[in-house]
C-alpha cells in the first residue's frame, strides 16, 4: 500500500513538471522533490544545546565521526548520508556546492568551513560509507537555547522554514528534562510542518539518561521512570510519537569500543573493591596517577571522556559478573544504553512509514509551489493532491493519530488507546497494531483483527455516535481491514524494516 | 561588652526616664539581634542539584532529592536546637478572603513526603513553604538557606515566584551543573535577578561527574563577566562533600570545593550582613542616648544657669515647632512619599496594561491567521509564559522605582531634620545624628512574599505571586473547544459551514483571552498596588516614629527646664547631683557603643 502512495506522488510530480515546464525555478524544485522521493528518509536530530545530538548521531551511525566537545560544538546544520567514499560538501546560500577536505582528528571529522562565514553556509553534507546510513540520512542541527542566538536561529529556520516544507521528513528531538523551550520548538515544528497535514512525525529522546541519577548505577532505571512520565505528559504526547531514554555517550562508546579501552576497563573491574571505589569517586580522581595501575592516566582520561563515570561503573559491574570479551561487553553496554529501543522505534515509526512520509513531503512541496507560483492548472493539481491525501490511508492514519493524541477525538480513554494502537501508534507491523506478542501466528492476527473490526463497526453503528466518532470509526475499521487483507492467504511477507 | 547587653542597659535607662517609645524601639532592636536572619536563596533551573547542594552544606538530607523533579515548595533551612520542621499551610478564615497561614509541625524525617513532587504531586496539599531548623554550625549567626523549586525551568511561570522572593534575600546562589555552559534562559534570569538582589554568587555543581568541568567553569566565567564582572564562581561537588563527611576525609572535602563556598558565605555574605546589623544597632543605641540625654542636659543647664533658662526654653520650643512640622501631612517628605507612591502606582498600572495590550495584540493576530481550536492548550501555555514575563518585568521595574523613592524620602526627611539647640554639654560633643540611609528600613518589610520568607509569624498577606501564578495556570484549563477535532479530521464533512464555525471559534477564543488578560491586569495590578501601599506604610511609619521621638524628647526637655526654675536651692543641689549621675550613666552607655566602619553601598 505504501508503494501505491509513492506512485501517486510520482504521478503528481510528473503532472506538476508538465504544468511548470516553462518555469526553471519551479522545475528545479520539483526535480529536487522527485530525487528526494527516491532517497533515504531524512531524519533531523534536534534539541536544546548540549542535549547530546552529535553524540547520538555517532551512536546511531556506529562510528565516531560527528565532532563533539564540552562547549557547544555544532554550529552549522550537517547532513550525514550514505556514500561509497567519504566526502564533505559545503552547500552555500549562494553559489555552487564546494568540496571540503576530509580531515579527522582522533577519528572525528574536523569540519573546517574553509573560510566561508558561518551565516553563508546553508549546510554541510557528509557522505560516509556506514551501514547505518543506508536507509536513513541523519541531520545534525545546532542547539536551541544557545547563548549565541544566531546559532539557535539557524536550527529553527532550518527545521521550521516560514514558507516551504521542512528539509527533514521526521525529527528525533532530544531533551534532558522537559523545558518550555522544548515544547515551544516541537509545537512550531508541528505547526509549520506537520500542522499543514495534521500529522505527528517526531520522537522524543530523553538524552544523557546516564546523568539522571548523578551517575548512580541504577540511573537508567530512573531515566525510564522519567521517560514514562513524559510519555503521559499531555503537552508532549500530542507532539511526539514516543519518548525513550537513551544514554548517548554510553551508546556511542559501546558501538565503537576499542581494545585498549576494553583492557583498561577490565583492569579497573579487577581491582579490589576499596581501590576501585576510591578511583571512581570523581572524574578528577579517576585520572590521577595511581601506583601499580597499567592503564596510564592519559588512557584513563580517554576512557572517561568516551564512557563517562556511569559507563565505567556499569562496565565494571558487567565485567565482574562474567563478561570476559570485548564484543559481549559492547553489546551489553549498547543494550543498556537504550539505543536498541530507539533504533527499533525509528524503524517502526519512521522507516516503516518512510514512503508515506516522503510522499507527504512531496505533496506539501507541490502545494507550496502552487501557493507561491499560481498557474491556471492549479485546480487540477489541487484535486490530485486532495485525491492522494484522502486515498492514502497511511496519511489519514497519521492525521487521526495526531487527533487522538491531542485528545480532539470524542472517545472514551479505553477506546482511544485501542484506536491509537490500531492506526499504528505503537508501530505499524500487524502484531503491534493488534497488541499481540512478537511472532504471533497469522491465524491469531486475523482473528484479532476481525474482532477489532467488529468492535469498531459496532461503535460506528451506534445511533448515539456523533459524526466525528463515526469518522474515527471508519478510519480505524479501514486499518483493521488492511491488516486482515495483508495476512490473508498467500500474502507477501509483512514489510518489516529491521533495527539497523 | 556585647551589643545585646548594651541594648538591655539602654532599655533600663529608657524605663527610668519613662520613655516607652524608646523602650519599644530598643526592644525591637534586641529582637533583631537575638534572631538575626540572613537569607541566602538558592536558585537555578530544575535538576541542577540545588537541594543536594543545600543538603551537602548542612550535612543532612533535609531537602528532598529525586532523579525526577523533587522540590515542589520553597524550603527554609535555618539554625535551631533541637532540629525540627514545620510546613506552612494557608487556612481560609472566611473574613476577608485572605487566607491565614498556619504552621504545622512535622517530623523532620517525614518532611520529604510533604514537600516533594513525589509525596505531594503538583503540591496538591497547597503547602506554601517548609521551614527546617537544625543545630548546625554553618547556620549559626542567622544564616537561612532557602531552597526554591526549579520545577518549570527559569523561563517559565516559576521564575516569577523566585524573582519576587529575591528582594528579601541578602544573597543569591545561582546553581548550574557542569554538564554544560550557561544557557540563554539562565543568563536572562541572572540579569533580571541582579536588578533586585545585587549580591550574587554562581555555583557550578556536579564536578565529580564531568571530566570537562574546568572547561565549563571557564566558559561560564566568561558568560558571567559579560553580565557583570566580579561575580564569584564556585565549582563544587555535593557528592564528594557527602562522602567526605561520611569518611571524615579532609582531602576529599577540599576537593569537593565546599570549603571555599562555606568561607564565602561566612566571610562575605554573613559578615557583611552582620556588619550592617551591628551598624544599625549602634545607631539605635547612640540615637536613644541622645534622646535620653537631651532632657537631662536641658534640666541641668536650667539649674546651673538659671538666667539663661528663658533663652534655652525658647530655643527648645522653636526646635519642637520645626519637629512638629515634620509630623504634619504637608511636610515635604510626606508629600514626596504620597505623591511618589501615587505616581508609581499609576505608572505601574500603565506599564502593566501596556505590556498586556501588546500580548493581546499578538494573540489576536495569531487567532486571526488560523484556527485556535486545535492549538488551544499550546496557545494558553504560550499566553501564560508571555504574561509571566510581562509581570516579571513590571515587578522588577516597580521594585527599582520603589527603592529609589524611599531614598528620595529619606533625603527629604533628613534635610528637614531639626538641628538641636546648642546646649552646654558635659560629655563628648555630638548632636542627634541625621537619619542614615534607611538602615533599619529592612527591605524584608516590603512585601508579603518577603514576610513569608522571613518566616514572620502570623498572616503573610496574600501569597503574592505564588497565588497569582496558580490562578493563571488554573485558568488555562478551561477548554471551550469541544468541536476542535472537526478541523483535524474529516475536513470535507464540515466544508460548508467551516467558515462560519471558524469565525465563531475565533471570536470565542478572543473574548475568552481578553477576559483572562483583564483578569491578569486586575490581579497583578492589585498585588503590585498592595505591595506599593505596604512600602508607603513602612516608610511613613518609620519616619513618623523618628519625628515622634524628637517631639517627645523636646517636650520633655522644655518641661524639665521650666520645672527647674521652680526648685528651691536645697533641692537644686540634690537634683544637680542626680542629673549628673543619670547623665553619666547615659554617656557611659554611649561611649561603649562600638564605632562601626561606614556602610558599604548595597547596590553596586
Amino acid at each position: 500500500m505504501s508503494r501505491a502512495t509513492r506512485l501517486s506522488a510520482d504521478r503528481l510530480l510528473d503532472r506538476a513538471l508538465q504544468v511548470y515546464a516553462g518555469d526553471p525555478v519551479a522545475v528545479a524544485r520539483l526535480e529536487g522533490h522527485r530525487r528526494r522521493l527516491h532517497e533515504p528518509l531524512r531524519v533531523a536530530v534536534a534539541g536544546m544545546v548540549k542535549a547530546g545530538k552529535s553524540t547520538l548521531i555517532n551512536a546511531i551511525i556506529g562510528e565516531e565521526i560527528a565532532p563533539t566537545d564540552a562547549g557547544e560544538s555544532t554550529r552549522v546544520v550537517t547532513w550525514y548520508r550514505y556514500g561509497l567514499n567519504p566526502r564533505v560538501t559545503l552547500i552555500a546560500r549562494e553559489g555552487e556546492p564546494r568540496g571540503l577536505p576530509v580531515r579527522r582528528r582522533e577519528g572525528r571529522l574536523v569540519l573546517d568551513l574553509a573560510g566561508v562565514p558561518v551565516e553563508e553556509v546553508r549546510h554541510l553534507i557528509v557522505d560516509w560509507p556506514a551501514a547505518g546510513l543506508r536507509n536513513l540520512t541523519l541531520i545534525d542541527t545546532p542547539g536551541i537555547g544557545s547563548l549565541s542566538q544566531e546559532v539557535s536561529a539557524r536550527s529553527v529556520t532550518f527545521l521550521t522554514p516560514e514558507d516551504a516544507p521542512s528539509e527533514a521528513d521526521a525529527i528525533v528531538y532530544l531533551l534532558r528534562h522537559l523545558h518550555a523551550t522544548d515544547l515551544r520548538f516541537l509545537e512550531s515544528f508541528r505547526d509549520v510542518e506537520a500542522g499543514r497535514s495534521g500529522t505527528v512525525n517526531a520522537i522524543a529522546v530523553l538524552s544523557r539518561a546516564d546523568e539522571v541519577g548523578s551517575g548512580r548505577i541504577d540511573a537508567l532505571v530512573s531515566a525510564r521512570t522519567v521517560a514514562e512520565r513524559y510519555r503521559h505528559d499531555e503537552g508532549l504526547r500530542s507532539l511526539a510519537l514516543d519518548v525513550v531514554p537513551v544514554a548517548g555517550l554510553l551508546a556511542q562508546g559501546a558501538r565503537t569500543l576499542r581494545q585498549a579501552e576494553y583492557a583498561a576497563l577490565a583492569e579497573i573491574a579487577a581491582l579490589d573493591r576499596d581501590e576501585r571505589e576510591r578511583l571512581l569517586v570523581s572524574a578528577d580522581r579517576f585520572v590521577r596517577p595511581v601506583e601499580g595501575l597499567r592503564a596510564a592516566p592519559e588512557l584513563r582520561r580517554a576512557v572517561l571522556e568516551r564512557f563517562g563515570l556511569f559507563g565505567i561503573r556499569l562496565a565494571s559491574v558487567l565485567l565482574r559478573n562474567g563478561i570476559t570479551e570485548p564484543t559481549p561487553l559492547a553489546r551489553e553496554l549498547a543494550r543498556r544504553s537504550g539505543l536498541d529501543p530507539l533504533l527499533r522505534i525509528l524503524a517502526d515509526q519512521f522507516s516503516a512509514r518512510a514512503e508515506q512520509l516522503k510522499a507527504r513531503t512531496a505533496v506539501l512541496g507541490v502545494e507550496a509551489l502552487l501557493r507561491e507560483r499560481p498557474v491556471p492548472e492549479a485546480g487540477e493539481l489541487t484535486a490530485e493532491i486532495e485525491r492522494i491525501t484522502s486515498s492514502a490511508h497511511e496519511l489519514t492514519e497519521l492525521r487521526l493519530l495526531a487527533a487522538l493524541r491531542t485528545g480532539a477525538a470524542p472517545l472514551p480513554d479505553e477506546a482511544r488507546a485501542d484506536a491509537e494502537r490500531l492506526v499504528g501508534g505503537s508501530g505499524v507491523v500487524p502484531y503491534q497494531r493488534l497488541g499481540l506478542r512478537e511472532g504471533a501466528s497469522e491465524q491469531e492476527i486475523t482473528e484479532a483483527a476481525t474482532a477489532a473490526l467488529a468492535r469498531w463497526r459496532r461503535r460506528a453503528e451506534n445511533p448515539l455516535s456523533d459524526r466525528l466518532t463515526v469518522e474515527v470509526c471508519r478510519i480505524v475499521s479501514r486499518s483493521c481491514e488492511a491488516i486482515i487483507a495483508s495476512s490473508a492467504p498467500a500474502p507477501g511477507p509483512a514489510l518489516v524494516v529491521a533495527a539497523d | 561588652m556585647r551589643l545585646a547587653d548594651l541594648v538591655t542597659q539602654g532599655i533600663a535607662l529608657a524605663d527610668e526616664a519613662g520613655r516607652s517609645d524608646l523602650r519599644k524601639r530598643l526592644e525591637q532592636t534586641r529582637e533583631r539581634l537575638g534572631e538575626p536572619s540572613i537569607r541566602v536563596i538558592v536558585v537555578g533551573e530544575f535538576k541542577q542539584g540545588k537541594s543536594r547542594l543545600i543538603n551537602a552544606l548542612v550535612g543532612l538530607p533535609v531537602c528532598p532529592v529525586d532523579d525526577d523533579i523533587a522540590t515542589s515548595v520553597p524550603t527554609l533551612v535555618s539554625y535551631g536546637d533541637p532540629a525540627g520542621a514545620v510546613v506552612v499551610v494557608p487556612v481560609e478564615d472566611g473574613t476577608d478572603g485572605e487566607p491565614v497561614l498556619e504552621r504545622r509541625p512535622v517530623e523532620l524525617e517525614r518532611l520529604a513526603d510533604e514537600v516533594s513532587e513525589r509525596g505531594n504531586p503538583g503540591n496538591q496539599r497547597g503547602i506554601v513553604a517548609a521551614e527546617v531548623t537544625l543545630p548546625r554550625k554553618i547556620l549559626s549567626g542567622g544564616l537561612t538557606i532557602v531552597d526554591s523549586p526549579g520545577v518549570g525551568g527559569l523561563d517559565s511561570a516559576h521564575s516569577l515566584t523566585t524573582l519576587s522572593a529575591l528582594p528579601s534575600a541578602d544573597a543569591m546562589l545561582l546553581v548550574s551543573d557542569a554538564s554544560q555552559e550557561y544557557t540563554e534562559p539562565e543568563i536572562q534570569f541572572l540579569k533580571q535577578a541582579l536588578r533586585v538582589c545585587p549580591t550574587v554568587a554562581a555555583v557550578l555543581t556536579k564536578t565529580d561527574l564531568y571530566p570537562a568541568w574546568r572547561q565549563i567553569a571557564e566558559l561560564d566565567r566568561g558568560h558571567l563577566d559579560r553580565v557583570l564582572p566580579g561575580i564569584p564562581l564556585f565549582p563544587v561537588s555535593s557528592e564528594l562533600r557527602t562522602q567526605a563527611a561520611r569518611l571524615n576525609d579532609k582531602e576529599l572535602n577540599e576537593e569537593s570545593g565546599f570549603p571555599a563556598l562555606v568561607s564565602y558565605l561566612r566571610t562575605q555574605v554573613l559578615a557583611q550582613a552582620e556588619a550592617v546589623q551591628r551598624r544599625a544597632v549602634a545607631h539605635d543605641l547612640v540615637s536613644v542616648t541622645e534622646h535620653l540625654g537631651l532632657a537631662l542636659q536641658a534640666e541641668l543647664s536650667a539649674l546651673l544657669n538659671p538666667e539663661r533658662t528663658p533663652q534655652v526654653v525658647a530655643e527648645l520650643e522653636a526646635a519642637k515647632e520645626r519637629t512638629d512640622e515634620l509630623r504634619r501631612r504637608t511636610s515635604r517628605w510626606q508629600l514626596t512619599l504620597n505623591d511618589g507612591i501615587s505616581d508609581l502606582i499609576a505608572d505601574m498600572e500603565h506599564d502593566l496594561r501596556d505590556r498586556v495590550r501588546n500580548i493581546q495584540r499578538d494573540v489576536d493576530e495569531a487567532i486571526d491567521s488560523g484556527d485556535p481550536g486545535p492549538v488551544w492548550d499550546q496557545l494558553m501555555e504560550w499566553l501564560e509564559q508571555r504574561v509571566t514575563a510581562a509581570a516579571s518585568d513590571t515587578f522588577v521595574w516597580t521594585d527599582e522605582r520603589a527603592r529609589w523613592l524611599s531614598e528620595q524620602v529619606a533625603e527629604h526627611f533628613s534635610e528637614a531634620e531639626v538641628a538641636l539647640p546648642a546646649l552646654p554639654r558635659s560629655g563628648p560633643e555630638s548632636g542627634l545624628e541625621a537619619v542614615p540611609a534607611l538602615p533599619e528600613l529592612d527591605p524584608g518589610h516590603l512585601g508579603p512574599m518577603q514576610k513569608l520568607l522571613i518566616g514572620a509569624k502570623g498572616s503573610y498577606g496574600g501569597v503574592l505571586m505564588v497565588g497569582l501564578v496558580t490562578t493563571l495556570v488554573g485558568m488555562s484549563l478551561i477548554n471551550p473547544f469541544s468541536l476542535a477535532a472537526g478541523v483535524l479530521i474529516g475536513r470535507k464533512a464540515y466544508r460548508d459551514d467551516k467558515d462560519a464555525r471558524l469565525r465563531k471559534r475565533q471570536s470565542e477564543a478572543k473574548s475568552l483571552i481578553h477576559k483572562q488578560l483583564d483578569e491578569v491586569i486586575f490581579q497583578v495590578g492589585k498585588q503590585l498596588r498592595d505591595r506599593l501601599r505596604l512600602v508607603q506604610r513602612s516608610i511613613r511609619d518609620h519616619f513618623t516614629a523618628i519625628a515622634d521621638e524628637h517631639h517627645r524628647s523636646l517636650t520633655a526637655s522644655v518641661l524639665a527646664s521650666q520645672k527647674a526654675a521652680s526648685l528651691y536651692a536645697a533641692e537644686r543641689e540634690k537634683r544637680v547631683r542626680e542629673l549628673r549621675a543619670e547623665l553619666k550613666k547615659v554617656e557611659g552607655l554611649r561611649s561603649q557603643v562600638p564605632v562601626e566602619p561606614p556602610a558599604l553601598a548595597r547596590t553596586a
